[in-house]
């Protein structure tokens, strides 16, 4: 025992030198996927043949606490890590041969392995004031989900304010254990490991490269009626970058090098409660590279007796993209969105809610006769005088759950009407567990979608999925999950996805 | 003559008042219910934090007793001037939930004269309040030793007692004003919005240990949790009230929980570990909640009206544009599998010189990343490209000129893209 408890310690010390409760915990989780991907002109077909498979590890109270009982507040030191493994064997190999140009398609790859976390967090040090984080690690807030390698540091004021600042290389794909999507940088920039291509091949795709991050917030702790948090981040973009789309060296520069913005924001988050009133959340990003406000939202809940709450709900978005993007320079209007909603907990086991919403989309609609001839640049301001009109587009949504200790039902169902299209339907969920180890699960859906831009999409969807599941300890279970899904346009589509998830605690 | 009339009478009355009230001696002494005739506690007599109507603390915090005695607190503190610590001397020293801190027999056995020595066979008292059916709830003669088990499940927290009269705070900090009432039920335990009046503070400036952070009070699930709040209990599963963070967990909070995570996710982070969030938001399996039945075909639809909400799990040049490229509706999909179908309207309406719905510039303006989830820069910049690079269509909005001077200073790069360095220098400054 006192090896394993050793062996846990030295994941992350070397220095264990004593046996004390350390508890660990060995995660995995397996899933497989076997379905189809059709392309909206019949072909090609992709066969998806995937294989996900998760590893994570962890190891709590790395330092040794008092064990009276309630000194639980000690300073507590935390290992944790997972990683991935996402492959798809169904995929044709000429879509990663950079030499096959008929089907390459830079960017995907199978088989990449991905380390999702992997980091050490100490919390409560020097009588509560010092925190940090050292390791792969998410930040997440009003800037939203984020991920980087490097290390962050807290320190938590008596003055009901914590201060925390990071830094280190922001997690990008197609660098080494980061995979090949991407998911934590900005958007705008097809990115991603160039080796093979030829330089004048989809010169689009950039090479991925490491970029220096860092970031700070301010935030107030300590009281639960009121909660603000500061945030803001700076990410750099170094090395090569090509330049020409056209590469065919006619043109200056065919590559830019250098260090330079990738993203600059500004955001804060507030949520406010008056106990038996209400509360509320608001919040905004600001871009200062595209100098915009990027995103805003508010929501107020207003308590109407014990068992209702009623919601006004506000969002403001405006995309803005990596600074290497062309995309922050283009026109574009933000989308306004206005919302309303009711909860009502009509028992303790059953809650229905109900909402709806109206986006508002502004743009122009007059022809700008300023761009009639094309042959040289125009004018930078050509598009100034035109008058912004409005576009709307509505919706509401009905929700409901039933939840007793071993039952889920639920059911939820929405409409989205627009100028683009519409999408109407619904669906009914339920799980049982029989005996705290069999799981039993089923869905059925009704969803019927018209697309304005191309009505040959439009279609009515009925799907079901039967789903069973053996639960040999509580996080540790078996399953396979069969769904059916029909509509006109593809016609019988058949997913079957199996798992298995492992813990294994001490 | 008529006063002795009237004497007599006043005797009777005398009488007749002093039987009726020993044929409800044991009503009257109450016990059974918080108030006589069961009458709604006041507000004022819960313990701090309870809400007019209140309707009780958590049932997965403190689980559904069993109350089969009856007793007047009431009674005992002001009639009697009882104290607290008679009765509940385990409330000055317990440090553990798992305590027992309701009186034993043997308590009661002082002034009630029974004899709870020995459980197996416990002697009533001489008097009436002495017998079992004076305390014990739907005790009849006969039943001999025999009485209904009293049930009060260990809270599912942390707390010590000890520490907190150690600070002088009082019985009724906690549980409002019991010695008001008779019968003290569930109801009299803490309210979460009560224990904040003092653990309203950050870790490193309690008062003593009144610190704000859920595991002050909450039991952590260890290893087999994940190490965060235990929240499964088999009384129910705990989620947070709807006061706190106006995190209620609703039937729609799938569709609201950002309004919570992206302003405190730390307050998330006390009861789901980051697995919880990244099997949805980097995950590799599709969630049916989210994208039902073969959302796939009717995603273009769903992207069109909302594409922030994509973005919050998808990035669109790589995600998006992968898959675009290789089912051939990409424009710069590969020879092999790039469709010769018109994937957008018309030419007439997509190009054309009205822009209204269907139009390309409508579209981009409306939702520009509508197009970055398909296209790469290439396809753009053939028409929109300056002189020397593209068809020169213009696509900077009315106002581009006062900030893109600071936008090439911090990073030329996509200026570079469709402009000649030597034909922005000018004008970008």
């Amino acid at each position: 025992m006192a090896v394993k408890r050793l062996a846990l310690g030295a994941c992350v010390f070397a220095c264990a030198g004593r046996a004390w409760a350390v508890d660990g915990e060995i995660t995995s989780d397996t899933t497989t996927q076997f379905y189809d991907v059709r392309s909206p002109n019949g072909t090609p077909i992709l066969m998806r043949t995937r294989l996900t498979t998760t590893l994570g590890i962890a190891a709590y109270d790395l330092i040794d606490r008092t064990a009276e009982p309630g000194q639980e507040l000690q300073p507590d030191l935390t290992f944790r890590a997972r990683m991935r493994y996402d492959a798809d064997y169904g995929a044709d190999p000429n879509e990663e041969t950079p030499t096959s140009t008929d089907r390459f398609v830079p960017g995907f790859s199978r088989g990449a392995v991905d380390l999702m976390y992997a980091y050490v967090e100490g919390r409560r040090f020097v009588k509560g004031v010092i925190g940090f984080k050292i390791g792969r690690q998410y930040v997440t807030d009003a800037l939203g989900w984020w991920s980087f390698d490097g290390g962050l540091l807290r320190i938590t004021t008596p003055a009901f304010f914590a201060l925390e600042g990071y830094g280190g290389l922001e997690v990008r794909g197609g660098m080494p254990l980061s995979g090949s999507l991407g998911r934590w940088e900005a958007d705008g920039v097809w990115r991603g490991d160039r080796s093979g291509m030829d330089p004048t091949q989809y010169p689009s795709f950039q090479q991925a490269d490491v970029a220096p991050a860092m970031g700070f917030a301010l935030e107030t702790t300590g009281v639960t009626w009121l909660h603000g948090r500061l945030t803001y981040r700076r990410v750099y973009n170094t090395g090569d970058s090509i330049v020409s789309q056209f590469a065919n060296g006619d043109l200056s520069p065919v590559t830019y090098s250098g260090t330079r913005i990738s993203q600059e924001k500004l955001g804060y988050a507030a949520s406010v409660n008056f106990g038996k009133v209400g509360g509320a959340n608001m919040g905004f990003v600001y871009d200062f590279y595209s100098n915009t406000t990027a995103n805003v939202w508010a929501t107020a809940d207003v308590y109407v007796g014990k068992k209702v709450i009623a919601s006004l709900d506000y969002d403001y978005f405006r995309p803005t993209y990596d600074a290497d993007s062309i995309w922050n320079f283009f026109a574009m209007y933000p989308m306004n969105d206005v919302g309303a909603r009711i909860l009502w907990d009509v028992t303790p086991k059953l809650s229905v809610t109900a909402g709806g919403h109206v986006r508002a989309f502004e743009e122009q609609t007059q022809t700008d006769i300023a761009l009639g001839t094309p042959s040289t640049i125009r004018s930078v301001d050509a598009i100034q005088g035109v008058i912004p009109q409005y576009t709307f587009n509505g919706g509401g949504t009905l929700s409901a759950r039933y939840r007793r200790r071993d039952t889920l039902l639920a059911m939820n169902a929405s409409a989205n009407v627009g100028t683009e299209g519409d999408r109407v339907g619904g669906d009914v969920t339920g799980e049982r567990t029989i005996e705290t180890h069999y799981v039993v699960s089923g869905r059925v859906g009704l969803w019927h979608w018209e697309d304005n831009l191309r009505p040959d999409r439009s279609a009515l969807s009925f799907g079901a999925v039967l789903g069973g599941a053996y639960r040999f300890f509580p996080r540790s279970q078996v399953g396979v999950e069969w769904e059916n899904d029909i509509n006109q346009l593809v016609g019988w589509r058949i997913r079957v996805l199996a798992y298995l998830r492992l813990a294994v605690t001490k | 003559m008529r006063d002795r009339w009237a004497w007599l009478l006043l005797a009777c009355a005398l009488v007749f008042s002093v039987t009726i009230a020993s044929a409800t001696a044991p009503t009257t002494l109450g016990g059974l219910t918080p108030m006589p005739n069961d009458a709604r506690v006041p507000t004022r007599f819960m313990p701090p934090g309870s809400f007019d109507d209140d309707p009780g603390p958590s049932d997965v915090i403190f689980p559904a007793q069993e109350l089969t005695i009856r007793f007047n607190h009431k009674l005992h503190i002001g009639e009697q001037h009882r104290q607290c610590k008679n009765c509940h001397p385990g409330a000055y020293t317990s440090n553990s939930t798992a305590d027992e801190l309701t009186p034993k027999g043997l308590v009661c056995d002082n002034c009630h004269l029974s004899d709870h020595t020995n459980l197996a066979k416990v002697e009533p008292g001489g008097d009436e309040m002495g017998k079992c059916a004076f305390c014990h709830v739907g005790y009849k003669d006969g039943d001999g030793n025999k009485v209904a088990d009293f049930v009060i499940p260990r809270a599912n927290m942390v707390f010590s007692h000890q520490k907190h009269t150690a600070r002088n705070i009082n019985c009724g900090q906690c549980h409002g004003n019991v010695e008001e009432l008779e019968l003290a039920t569930r109801d009299q335990l803490p309210r979460m919005r009560g224990c904040f009046g003092c653990h309203q503070q950050p870790d490193a400036v309690a008062r003593g240990d009144a610190k704000g952070a859920c595991d002050t009070c909450h039991l952590r699930g260890g290893p087999r949790e994940g190490n965060v709040i235990r929240t499964m209990f088999a009384q129910g599963t705990l989620q947070p009230p709807r006061w706190l963070h106006n995190a209620e967990h609703g039937p729609d909070f799938i569709e609201r929980h950002r309004r919570v995570a992206g302003g405190d996710s730390e307050f998330c982070a006390n009861c789901h570990k980051e697995d919880f969030c990244t099997d949805c938001h980097d995950g590799r399996v599709r969630p049916r909640r989210i994208h039902p039945n073969d959302y796939l075909n009717m995603h273009p639809v769903d992207a069109r009206m909302a594409s922030e909400r994509c973005t919050s799990c998808h990035r669109e040049q790589s995600f998006c544009v992968d898959c675009h490229l290789r089912v051939g509706v990409g424009e710069s999909s590969p020879s092999g599998v790039k469709s010769t179908n018109r994937f957008h309207p018309p030419q007439s309406v997509w190009s054309g010189p009205i822009r209204m719905p269907g139009h390309h510039a409508f579209e981009a303006q409306r939702n520009m990343n509508a197009c970055v989830s398909c296209h790469i820069e290439r396809d753009c910049v053939a028409c929109h490209g300056g002189s020397g690079t593209g068809a020169g269509y213009n696509i900077h909005p009315a106002g581009f000129l006062s900030s893109c001077g600071m936008q090439m200073r911090r990073n030329p790069r996509p200026c570079f893209v469709c402009h000649q360095p030597s034909e922005i220098a000018p004008k970008c400054q």
